[in-house]
Order: C-alpha cells, then sequence, then structure tokens
C-alpha cells in the first residue's frame, strides 16, 4: 500500500493545524472582546451602536444566504424581519403583563409564519423564472406593509407600539451589582443579544459550509450540471429561503427586544430592504463576513457621521457653507456609500479575498 | 442469446414540429459492453441521448432500465437511478476547484446534500475517493485549481470523472473528444479503454472520429434521419452497404 499521505489530505490537516494561526481567527477573538467591552463604555450610543450592529448582521448575513449563496433576489427579507419585531410587540402589548413565556411564544409563532410564507413563496414562484421570485417577494412585502399601517386596533397603525419587557428586561428593574458593575435591564438585554445573534451567526457559517451549503454555491455557478448530479435545484433553494427568512424573523424579536418599540416604517418598510441590500453588497456578496462589515460601516456612519461633519463645521463657524453642508449629512451618507462600492467593486470582503488571493500567486 | 439488457428502449418516437428527429427506435444495450451510436450530423444521435438521459420526454415508445419503465422520470431521478451522461458541450463546475467538481458528484452519491449541521470537510472520504477519481483521468496535479483553468481538453477528462464520481451503470459519452487538440485523444481513449476493462459498466457513446468506434465499440448502432438503420459488430457494420450507401458515401476509408 501507499504509505503516502495524498496533497489532499496533506491540505485537509495543514488547515485544522493552522486554524488558530489564523489572522482572522485572532479579529475574531478581538471582535468579540469589544462587543463584550461595549457596554462598559460610559456612552449609551456606543452599546446601542453595538447592538444594533449585532441584530443587522444576523439579518443581513441570512439575507447574504438568499442572495449571494442561493443568487435570489428577495424583497421580502424585511418583511419577515417585521413578523419577528411584529410578534413579540404584539404579544406583550395585548396582554395585560409580559411573561417569559411570551417571548417564548414569540419565537415560535414567528418562526411558523415566516416559514409557512418563505415556503409559499418560493413555491409559487421559483418553478417559473427568478424575476416572478423578486416581484412576488416585492408584492408581499407591500402588502405586509400596509397591513401594518391600516390594521390600527392590532398594529396602531403608523404611531408604532411601545411595550414593556418581563423581569430582568423590564425597564423598571433595579439591577445587580457584580464585581462592582452595576447591570442593569439595558446591559442585560445586551448581553442576551449577544449571545443569541453570535449563535445564529454561526449556524449560519456551519449552514454555508455544510454540504447543502456546497450544493447551493454549486448551483448557482451551473444550475444544469448540478440538476444532472441529482440535486434537485428547486428544493435546495426553498431550504436557503426558508432558513434565511426565518433567521430575518429571529432578528426581528432582538431588534423588538432592544427598542422596545416598533413601527410599520422602520421594521415593514421598503427603506429597511434597500438598505440591507445596501449593506450586504457592501460588505461583499457571498461571503458571510461582509455583513458584519457592511453592517458596521452603515450603522457608525449612521450613528456619528452627523457629528464628525458638525465639529468641522465648528471649526469654521464664519463659513456658512460649513454649516449647511453639515445638516444635510444624509448627502454624504450616500457620497460614501457611492465611495465605498467604487473602492470595493466585489464588496470589503470579496475585493481584499481577491487581492490576497492575487498575491499568494 | 446475449445477456438481460440493462437498458433499452421500445419503438421510441420523438417528434419535433413536423420532423421525427427519433423515429420508432429498438436498441438494446447489453451489461458491461460499450455501444457506440453514429450517423451523419442530424440523424438524431444526441436527441437519443437525451431521451435515455431524460432530458427529452419522448413522444411514443418507452425507455426501460434494469427493467424497470423510467420513461416519465427526469433526468435528476435518472442520474440517482444509476444513468450517467456527459454533455457535448463541456460542463463543468468552472468556479469552482477540479477537487469539489468531483467531489460533489460524490456527495450527491452519499446522499448527505441535505446535510447543513456538519461541515464539509469532516466527509473525509469524499475527498479522497475524489482524489483517487482525478488520479484515474490524469488530472490529479490539478485539484486545488479552478475548473475553468483546465484546458478544454482535461475539462472533458474531468467531466469523465465527474461522471464515475456517481458510480453510474450505465455511462453515457457524447462526444468526449469534441473540439479537442489532436494531442489530447490518445489519453481519452486510454481512459476509456480502461473503463470498458473493468467491466463494471454499460458505456453509450457518441463519436465522430471513426477510427476510435471502430478500436472501442463491442457493437455500433448506426442511425439515420431517426431511423436505425443497423446495429451490428463494427466489422459488420463497416461492411454493411446500406450504411455505407446513407453514412459514408460508400467506403469506409479509416481515415
Amino acid at each position: 500500500m501507499n504509505s503516502q499521505l495524498t496533497p489532499v489530505q496533506l491540505d485537509r490537516i495543514s488547515e485544522k493545524n493552522n486554524r488558530y494561526k489564523k489572522w482572522s481567527f485572532w479579529v475574531q477573538i478581538l471582535l468579540l472582546a469589544v462587543l463584550l467591552a461595549a457596554p462598559m463604555m460610559s456612552s449609551f450610543r456606543f452599546m446601542d451602536a453595538a447592538a444594533k450592529i449585532m441584530i443587522f448582521t444576523v439579518v443581513v448575513a441570512s439575507y447574504d444566504l438568499i442572495l449571494g449563496y442561493t443568487g435570489l433576489l428577495s424583497f421580502a427579507h424585511a418583511m419577515f424581519f417585521g413578523i419577528g419585531a411584529y410578534s413579540i410587540a404584539l404579544l406583550s402589548y395585548h396582554s395585560a403583563s409580559t411573561h417569559w413565556y411570551h417571548l417564548l411564544l414569540a419565537v415560535v409563532i414567528a418562526l411558523a409564519i415566516s416559514v409557512l410564507l418563505a415556503m409559499v413563496l418560493a413555491f409559487f414562484s421559483l418553478r417559473t423564472k427568478a424575476i416572478f421570485f423578486a416581484m412576488l417577494s416585492l408584492a408581499l412585502a407591500d402588502f405586509f406593509h400596509i397591513l401594518g399601517i391600516t390594521w390600527s386596533d392590532l398594529t396602531l397603525g403608523e404611531d408604532g407600539i411601545t411595550f414593556s419587557l418581563p423581569g430582568i428586561l423590564n425597564i423598571e428593574w433595579q439591577g445587580v451589582e457584580i464585581l462592582g458593575v452595576h447591570f442593569g435591564p439595558r446591559r442585560i438585554t445586551y448581553y442576551l443579544i449577544l449571545v443569541i445573534s453570535i449563535s445564529l451567526f454561526l449556524f449560519l457559517l456551519r449552514f454555508v459550509r455544510s454540504p447543502l451549503g456546497r450544493v447551493l454555491k454549486s448551483i448557482r455557478d451551473n444550475e444544469e450540471r448540478s440538476i444532472a448530479l441529482g440535486f434537485r435545484s428547486f428544493h435546495y433553494q426553498i431550504y436557503s429561503i426558508v432558513f434565511g427568512s426565518a433567521i430575518s424573523s429571529l432578528g426581528g424579536i432582538l431588534y423588538g427586544l432592544w427598542l422596545r418599540f416598533v413601527d410599520p416604517a422602520s421594521v415593514l418598510g421598503v427603506f429597511g430592504m434597500v438598505d440591507y441590500l445596501l449593506m450586504v453588497i457592501i460588505g461583499g456578496l457571498g461571503t458571510l463576513y461582509g455583513s458584519i462589515i457592511g453592517v458596521a460601516f452603515f450603522i457608525s456612519t449612521q450613528s456619528w457621521l452627523p457629528d464628525i461633519l458638525q465639529t468641522f463645521a465648528d471649526l469654521f463657524p464664519d463659513v456658512a457653507i460649513m454649516n449647511r453642508m453639515a445638516d444635510r449629512w444624509m448627502a454624504f451618507l450616500g457620497l460614501l456609500f457611492i465611495v465605498a462600492i467604487l473602492l470595493f467593486p466585489k464588496g470589503v470582503v470579496g475585493t481584499v479575498r481577491d487581492y490576497l488571493d492575487k498575491r499568494k500567486q | 442469446m446475449a445477456a438481460q439488457p440493462v437498458i433499452e428502449t421500445r419503438n421510441l418516437t420523438i417528434q419535433f414540429g413536423g420532423t421525427l428527429a427519433v423515429n420508432n427506435i429498438n436498441l438494446a444495450f447489453e451489461p458491461f459492453r460499450l455501444k457506440s451510436i453514429i450517423g451523419p450530423n442530424g440523424a438524431g444521435k444526441t436527441t437519443l441521448f437525451n431521451l435515455l438521459s431524460g432530458q427529452y420526454k419522448p413522444t411514443q415508445g418507452q425507455v426501460i432500465f434494469q427493467r424497470k419503465d423510467i420513461t416519465r422520470l427526469g433526468p435528476a431521478k435518472r442520474t440517482k437511478l444509476g444513468i450517467g451522461r456527459s454533455f457535448q458541450l463541456t460542463n463543468i463546475f468552472p468556479n469552482l476547484t477540479v477537487l469539489e467538481n468531483v467531489r460533489l458528484a460524490l456527495q450527491s452519491k452519499a446522499a448527505v446534500g441535505m446535510v447543513f449541521w456538519r461541515s464539509w470537510r469532516s466527509y473525509t472520504d469524499l475527498e479522497d475517493n475524489a482524489y483517487e477519481l482525478l488520479k484515474q483521468v490524469f488530472l490529479e496535479h490539478h485539484w486545488s485549481n479552478p475548473a475553468s483553468t483546465l484546458t478544454h481538453g482535461e475539462q472533458r477528462k474531468l467531466e469523465i470523472a465527474i461522471l464515475l464520481g456517481l458510480d453510474p451503470a450505465v455511462i453515457l459519452l457524447d462526444e468526449p473528444t469534441a473540439g479537442m487538440s489532436i494531442e489530447e485523444v490518445p489519453a481519452i481513449l486510454e481512459i476509456i479503454q480502461e473503463l470498458k476493462a473493468q467491466k463494471t459498466r454499460t458505456i453509450i457513446l457518441v463519436e465522430h472520429k471513426f477510427d476510435m468506434i471502430m478500436k472501442l465499440s463491442d457493437s455500433i448502432a448506426v442511425l439515420q434521419e431517426g431511423r436505425l438503420i443497423c446495429d451490428d459488430t463494427p466489422e459488420a457494420v463497416s461492411n454493411n452497404e446500406q450504411v455505407q450507401a446513407a453514412y459514408l458515401g460508400g467506403g469506409v476509408s479509416n481515415e
């Protein structure tokens, strides 16, 4: 017998041995440390931005599963997010007092509705043409948006719902001191979101690196070949949409946990959908890690760009145009996105990966 | 009498508009033999292939595989049953690595495609077997390159390796040397000869290179305008007058 290892086996062994030597591993550790420390900063805005980055990373990464890994353009991702957010809001608001089982119920309901809707959506549209899937998802999303606005007995319409959470998540809770650090309801909620969103992100990572993920990749590369291998692409695409959409609805629940307020414009609106699309493109399609970068870029510019511009303007108090420009920070946001896409045509992660691959050769 | 055929067609007919592309064909493919299908352009060879692999459904007649009627089954189901085909136009995953192309075929055979909770790299046997198959088609040195970087001839070899990954009982090879440079043809010939020598699969071949067909085939079926005009041993076919008149315009040359 040939006792020598094949190159494939050598590659596998070296990947296993170098797992903790890669720089990307240490970047992840660093990121985790920053997220763990974020609530310890005195500024609430920092913790708020970190929580939103985690929540939307889950949403955008699950969108990447559908758009980047499966190659399907869905406009219903914000709708699934909204279904999650509304399921917790409605349950909490319409019950006399909120209990823990309401949270669990919200998860079950959100998952059930989103799985069902995703299957119906995929089943009716995918057998025909991909463009029909995009159209039908847009129509469905719009329907839910209008439903959220007009069914005001249930949803309070455009005013939105403010609700409270049970137990140690409730704003009234006094909190505890652990090792001299005060843990109030905000910080507890933050760490709950941290645990859940990291678990969901790890689940998505495993999903795209599983045998199923490899099939999705092959369908995107050459669908005809994949079918000829015996993979029924239709089934795989349904899986991807169902998983992606269900995770988006869980992201919606996290959003509800954090803000304790939902309204149709912020969770069901089409603008949210466009934001996800931008974030996933800036980060890099089909990379998952890109969604972290896309979301972090988006949320941090949104949070701090007005301040930065104002600081600049204050340096030149006599120059009127500087002040006017600071007022119109949204225009700069748009400009930044254009620059980001021009600099990173395949998204940040995609372009950097291409560059590193080229340097290796 | 010959053994029970692995695959056979009964009165197989398909009509496109007014033309009968395949017209009432009865063919039997014996186990572990290589049968070639030849005929002038437009004789219906590729159409017959598509009927066997399930890309087309016949207007009339049946396809029988291991005594089962598979006429109504689509290509994915036929692949699962054990009918693998290569395409006339190269059909690979261009952006995946050479190894991954073959590994996916093995993964399909192993039926783990629905697994989403384990890493794909934990299925080490799939990777190792894929590498062994690459050796069979002389592509092992390219295993980590994207398939699009291979030459055309290498891509055809990769296709054969993918096909073997599915471990099919029947292999349909649609012009495996099409568009290949002359230097690359002997390697393909060697691969097919090796496959034949293993005596584990039935091979159906469509090919234009006449000397290659004469060398490889156990039997040859000749089509003309959708009809089967002859199905016999290579010697008998090359001496058949009807074949000479119809297909080659008289006098078989070995080019």
